[in-house]
């Protein structure tokens, strides 16, 4: 399991075992934003390959 | 930045999402809640209260539920006495000049129907028209709105979703910017009541947690900035 893994493991281990709405809320978006800045990184990752890799720039 | 919530809405103690949206309310100095119907239940609006504290905000955000493609009845009446020449447009009419001004809508009907050959035949960005034109004459900024479909029928989750999509709206700059809301998620982390949480360990899965979203940030923006040198 890596940290990521391990970490969201932990935060919904919070969301359970929280007594505010709000919190639970707070916590689940948390969860929510490390996946979407994962995902933001993969695509940028992705972009910056993609770019590397272009035909077009290979005779510069 | 200061926010001001004006809500208009007959019978907000038996509406299910305004209540939700009024306990969603964020903690801060900084946001204004401001009821019509509460505050004036004889509907003579006070002008000089209103506009000082249009005055004080920098945002101004209409909440209601979409009646018929506007308003509740004491909103336009609002708009119609305290939105007046020489305050909000005309000859030296220029105190709303340079505010944002937005709308969060709570509406009955379903997403999908808000467009051409949907059953509502119109976006809401065509529907909405006449608040985006308010905008324009009083030279305020127009926000994308907020909204809200089919309150009822929302999952636990979504609306969980909706809570702090909501309390980013009334409290970010630009809460579509994955930059800001992370700022703000965590500013909301650093301040958490950690008595709530009910675990021994909760302040280092918190540290553990910011440590994370800054960490992936420092990466984000370096990405960026290669993505950016290969354009030069």
């Amino acid at each position: 399991m890596d940290e990521q893994e391990w970490l969201v493991s932990k935060l919904k281990e919070l969301i359970e075992n929280s007594k505010d709405y709000k919190q639970k809320a707070l916590l689940n978006a948390v969860i929510d934003m490390i996946k979407e800045q994962e995902k933001r990184k993969e695509q940028m990752q992705g972009q910056l390959d993609g770019t590397l890799w272009s035909p077009g720039n290979w005779n510069q | 930045m200061k926010t001001l919530v004006i809500i208009s809405h007959p019978t907000l103690d038996e509406s299910s999402s305004q209540q939700f949206l009024v306990q969603s309310f964020p903690e801060s100095e900084n946001v204004t809640l401001h009821h019509l119907e509460k505050n004036y239940p004889d509907e003579e609006i006070d002008v000089q209260k209103e506009q000082a504290l249009l005055k004080n905000h920098d945002r101004i955000l209409f909440q209601f539920p979409f009646y018929w493609y506007s308003s509740p009845p004491l909103l336009k009446k609002w708009q119609d006495e305290v939105l007046e020449e020489h305050f909000a447009f005309g000859h030296r009419g220029n105190q709303l000049n340079g505010k944002a001004f937005g709308l969060i809508l709570v509406i009955g009907v379903a997403e999908k129907e808000y467009q051409t050959g949907g059953l509502e035949g119109f976006s809401i960005s065509e529907l909405t028209k006449p608040y985006q034109a308010v905008a324009r004459k009083t030279g305020m900024h127009y926000l994308k709105p907020l909204e809200i479909y089919q309150f009822p029928y929302m999952t636990e989750e979504e609306k969980m979703k909706l809570l702090i999509s909501y309390q980013q709206w009334l409290t970010i700059d630009r809460p579509d910017s994955l930059k800001y809301r992370e700022e703000w998620m965590i500013d909301q982390l650093e301040t958490l009541d950690h008595t709530l949480l009910d675990s021994s360990e909760s302040s280092f899965i918190i540290d553990k947690a910011i440590e994370l979203l800054e960490d992936n940030r420092i990466e984000l923006d370096e990405l960026n900035m290669h993505i950016d040198h290969l354009h030069e």
